[in-house]
């Protein structure tokens, strides 16, 4: 070979290499193979993990049984974590347009789901042919996914929060199973008896890190009957008596009384970890929260019991509520569409099949019975068969939620801008939880917060 | 063959095998040898035992020593759940990936610039050089939006392993490294070659490489060193559970999962790297410490 | 400057000479040629910086002046900057990772030099002590910092760092969960998972270190600590240099150290740093744009640093 042949050929080689190298990598952006042989092919996200065991093959299971049903429909699976929306990379994915054709967000992602372009609006595809129980699904849940008139997303999921608490413990402190603290002065009073308990058990225990502080300061706001921002979402709302009263009640707790445990900073799965190893007496949360502690934590949900959430005097003035769906990327087929439409129908909103199989879930380690997911509203026919369903095949003690469900609380929404929001409400809660001064002072965290929440919303405008 | 390797350091050696001097130093060298055991073996011990504690012994006062009622289905399940058998293949294959993608193509251009020195060359020398003082932190946002849109193609890397592989070629400090010691080889090496009518690709083959074995290892290591170390962008660029790397994936298991079972899976992570390294440390020892930072 | 050389190759002074002086004839034919062929050799890594380094680095600049919502970008002047630093974590996370950044190099930077002396000086177990150093960076960094998270800064008593404490009769700490002992807690697990590179680069460099000058020093009657002020440290001036330049840079970066250890935040914003921020706004907030913002200011400090430097290390020379 003559020199300047080879040359040649060593400088196409590391063009070419690298020419393929950059094309070798469009993955999957774009398999849209809709119309492969006549048949309808969609992917769906939010399948459960492989740890899940139980919850991944329930989730196959409808799979199979519903291709069966719709043999021109291919559902392709993916799973995306244990979180079905980890901020992060919900945000990657909607960025990246690599999130599935049919996908799962929260309710306060819509404004996030809109700027980033990826969602449709299917308010012309859904209806009563599509969705069958369409007409009994929550009017307040279609709202949530609802902006400009337009649906963007259909509920599958909705909870609010309450008081959950370990029946266990409370047994071994003396305390009445059937009768949980209503106010926070009950919950404080059974927070220092169950920490009598020892062996490094919280009587109460709450978060303070990961935004997750913020979203439960908000619950505990929303129980003293306030809000985090004004009406108009333009100034923050918790400078008042009512968010001290909040961060006095921790602080009188952690402080106090040393009934909040020794290990602060906490964050979703730290909480769980805890309560999973009996560990906590009590904290606030959403009736799903006993599922993630016996899926995940290696706890028992027969341990675990719910009310509602107490207020300052007699129960709370309003509950933090919120939910998911799942949301059709843009660009999708009137087929792709329906086929989305009728596989959320069927697994999702069919009162004995898929999350509403209480057959099968009942003697498998998950907990029936719970009030949730609370998507039919109330009267609706739905609503009545899912409930006779759910009674019928209850593994947990349905008196344990009674008084939940028999005790609706209002309930609200997260505030605008939620996620930033409660970053700056983290160091008020940590403030009241990781400082021992005495003299640490409420109204100075507070005050801070509040000049920093309203120069973020100054700084959005 | 330590005892007596010639060459004077610090203190001198007849003053240490002296009296006093002795006594100072064995005293020392077994205070050193007992606290970095301590320091450095203790919290990995810790770490292997603890994993076999149950939830209720972790939170126990005081700590114990030994696990009293071992539970192996802490490993058994960090295995399992966490899929880390897939983890660690994802992240080697980035790392051999890593390697490969710079070994060539970075060589190459060191090469280019060391010894062929095309026109620009310095001032494409520059430009890279003045990425070394750029962290990534600076660029992950836009190196973020880069890499799910390519301009012109229009690709989107995520979740591909060339999300990971390409952004590490453009490396300066290797290419520094690498175009420092090709420096130092003798022109007329390759001058020699020229007349006998080597083409430059054979050159580098056959003359240049050869030569370069240690600052390549050295390059090598940086490359697995830089795959293993890294997070924010693995974690960015690598969103499914399917593609991420150990340490991402830890992370992602961490927030639904006991602790104790995530302990577990640090420690089944670490058991290959350690190895490897146990076989190799010979080589990654004396390539760090005769290569780096003198080609 | 020290110019250090490898063994078995001389380097010649000053430029080498151009290659192709040989008795070749010079054609321009032969020229763009050879041109050709040396960019050829460049385009794979060119490539790479031009579309993962040079074009990120305009665009991130391009994009700290518009704004994405709903698909469309329109251009916004400054007001990406003026929400990115009205953010109330802003300073806060300014302070905090300079305050790292600072206890880094006292700490991290020290350390492993007076460990490479040390090492250095030991006539056995050497290898045994050189794999410790080494072992804890070859944990993935997740799993060091989750070691120290639930072990070493656990605030209880259960905590290894307190039952230690407890043991010696000293006042326990609530790391993590203390405002003033989170950076600190960040700086020593920091040190402990990553000095085994710096120390094995430090006794590299010690070796080279000719062993008349300590025995001229001890001659002179100095002593131990001077042999090192006037001997080792002058002798690995440009090594400790470089080092500290890379340690500097990497400092600044801090992000795993707190997403791990304090969840983010930390006790009211103590573990906030500018990475961590980055990150937030980035990929929390729905804010690529005011995260590339952070990220634009983030490189002024620095190129404002290495000036300094520069200027500083040129002034010494």
């Amino acid at each position: 070979m003559s020199v300047p042949q080879y040359r040649k050929a060593a400088a196409l080689a590391l063009v070419a290499g690298l020419g393929f190298s950059l094309t070798a990598c469009s993955t999957k952006s774009d398999d849209k193979d809709t119309n492969a042989g006549g048949k309808v092919t969609i992917t769906v996200d939010c399948q459960p993990v492989g740890a899940q065991k139980e919850l991944l093959k329930n989730w196959n299971d409808d799979v199979a049984e519903f291709q069966r049903q719709n043999p021109d429909i291919v559902i392709k699976s993916v799973s995306v974590g244990e979180q079905c929306n980890n901020p992060p990379d919900f945000t990657a994915r909607l960025a990246g347009g690599t999130v599935t054709d049919v996908f799962y967000g929260y309710m306060t992602d819509l404004q996030q789901v809109l700027d980033s372009g990826q969602a449709m609006d299917i308010s012309p595809h859904v209806n009563k042919d599509a969705i069958p129980t369409w007409d009994s699904v929550d009017p307040a849940l279609k709202e949530a996914f609802t902006d400009g008139g337009k649906l963007y997303a259909v509920p599958v999921k909705n909870y609010s929060m309450g008081l959950v608490y370990n029946k266990v413990l409370f047994q071994q402190a003396g305390l009445d199973v059937n009768n949980p603290p209503k106010t926070w002065g009950e919950v404080r009073a059974a927070a220092k008896k169950i920490s009598a308990l020892g062996n490094g058990i919280a009587g109460y225990s709450e978060y303070s890190a990961g935004n997750t502080g913020g979203w439960h300061f908000t619950s505990l706001l929303y129980s003293q009957g306030g809000q985090v921002l004004t009406a108009d979402g333009k100034k923050a709302d918790f400078n008042n008596a009512m968010g001290k009263q909040v961060l006095q009640n921790l602080k009188d707790m952690r402080y106090g009384d040393n009934s909040m445990g020794a290990r602060q900073l906490l964050q979703w799965g730290d909480l769980l970890t805890n309560a999973g190893a009996g560990k906590v007496g009590m904290f606030i949360g959403a009736p799903d929260a006993t599922q993630a502690i016996v899926s995940q934590f290696q706890g028992k949900f027969q341990d675990w019991a719910m009310s509602p959430l107490p207020g300052q005097d007699g129960l709370a003035k309003g509950t933090l509520g919120g939910g998911e769906g799942y949301f059709f990327k843009k660009d999708l087929t009137p087929e792709q569409v329906k086929a989305g439409l009728k596989w959320i129908a069927y697994q999702k909103l069919t009162p004995g099949k898929g999350q509403f199989d209480y057959v099968r879930a009942k003697p498998q380690n998950y907990p029936v019975g719970l009030p949730q997911p609370l998507l039919f509203a109330n009267g609706s026919e739905a609503q009545k068969q899912e409930l006779e369903l759910r009674k019928a095949n209850a593994n947990v003690d349905t008196a344990n939620f009674a008084i939940f469900e028999a005790t609706p609380v209002p309930i609200k929404g997260e505030p605008r801008n939620a996620q930033a929001v409660y970053a700056v409400l983290d160091a008020a809660m940590s403030g009241v939880l990781t400082n021992p001064n005495p003299n640490s002072n409420i109204d100075a965290l507070l005050k801070t917060a509040e000049e920093k929440v309203n120069q973020l919303l100054a700084a959005e405008s | 063959m330590a005892q007596d390797s010639g060459t004077r350091t610090l203190i001198s050696h007849a003053q240490l095998r002296r009296g006093r001097g002795r006594f100072i130093y064995w005293a020392l060298l077994t205070v050193v040898v007992v606290g970095f055991t301590l320091v450095f073996l203790g919290p990995l011990y810790w770490m292997v035992t603890g994993a076999l504690k149950s939830g209720q012994e972790i939170a126990q006062t005081p700590p114990s020593l030994f696990p009293k009622d071992p539970q192996p289905q802490n490993y058994v399940d960090a295995w399992n759940n966490l899929d880390l058998a897939k983890l660690l293949f994802n992240t080697f294959y980035y790392a051999a990936g890593a390697v490969v993608f710079q070994l060539v193509l970075d060589t190459a251009a060191a090469y280019s610039l060391s010894k062929l020195r095309p026109m620009f060359g310095n001032v494409i020398l520059a430009l890279m050089l003045a990425t070394l003082m750029i962290p990534a932190m600076v660029l992950i946002v836009p190196q973020y939006v880069t890499v799910i849109d390519l301009p012109i193609v229009h690709i989107n890397l995520l979740d591909s392993p060339f999300a990971i592989w390409l952004p590490l070629v453009a490396n300066a400090f290797n290419i520094f490294l690498l175009k420092r010691f090709f420096d130092s080889i003798p022109e007329e090496l390759m001058s020699a070659a020229l007349v006998d009518g080597a083409t430059p690709l054979r050159t580098l083959w056959s003359i240049i490489l050869p030569m370069s074995r240690p600052i390549l290892g050295v390059v090598s290591i940086f490359a697995v060193t830089a795959v293993w170390k890294d997070f924010l962008w693995p974690k960015l660029v690598m969103p499914s559970p399917e593609t991420r790397t150990v340490s991402v994936g830890i992370y992602a298991f961490a927030g639904g999962t006991p602790m104790n079972v995530v302990i577990a899976a640090s420690v089944i992570a670490a058991i290959p790297t350690v190895i490897v390294f146990l076989i190799f440390q010979r080589n990654i020892m004396s390539g760090l410490t005769t290569g780096s930072l003198k080609g | 400057m020290a110019i250090t050389t490898v063994p078995g190759t001389t380097r010649k002074p000053g430029r080498p000479t151009p290659p192709h002086t040989g008795p070749q004839r010079t054609s321009l034919g032969r020229k763009v040629r050879d041109n050709l062929t040396g960019h050829a050799f460049l385009i794979g890594a060119v490539l790479c910086f031009v579309v993962f380094s040079w074009y990120p680095m305009i665009r991130g600049i391009v994009m700290s002046f518009q704004r994405t919502r709903r698909g469309e970008t329109t251009w916004v002047g400054w007001d990406n900057y003026s929400r990115i630093i009205s953010d109330p974590s802003f300073w806060p996370a300014w302070q905090n990772t300079l305050y790292f950044t600072v206890l880094a190099l006292v700490l991290g930077y020290a350390v492993p030099f007076f460990v490479a002396i040390l090492l250095n000086e030991f006539r056995h177990a050497k290898g045994y002590l050189r794999i410790l150093v080494y072992l804890p960076v070859m944990l993935p960094p997740a799993s060091a910092l989750y070691l120290f998270k639930f072990y070493a800064y656990d605030p209880s008593e259960a905590g290894l760092f307190n039952a230690i404490l407890k043991a010696l009769h000293l006042p326990t700490s609530q790391w993590m969960q203390s405002a003033e002992m989170t950076m600190p807690a960040m700086v020593i697990a920091s040190t402990w998972m990553n000095m085994g590179g710096a120390v094995l680069i430090y006794l590299a460099s010690l070796q080279n270190i000719p062993g008349e000058l300590y025995e001229a020093a001890e001659l002179d009657g100095a002593g131990i600590w001077k042999r090192i002020r006037h001997v080792t440290i002058p002798q690995t001036r440009l090594i400790l240099a470089l080092l500290a330049m890379i340690q500097i840079v990497a400092t600044m970066q801090l992000f795993i150290e707190p997403l791990i250890l304090a969840n983010g935040a930390g006790a009211e914003d103590s573990a906030t740093s500018v990475a961590y921020l980055i990150y937030q706004h980035g990929f929390f907030q729905n804010d690529l744009n005011g995260a590339a913002a952070l990220g634009v200011i983030m490189l002024v400090v620095l190129a404002g640093f290495s000036a300094a430097y520069l200027r500083l290390s040129a002034k010494q020379d």
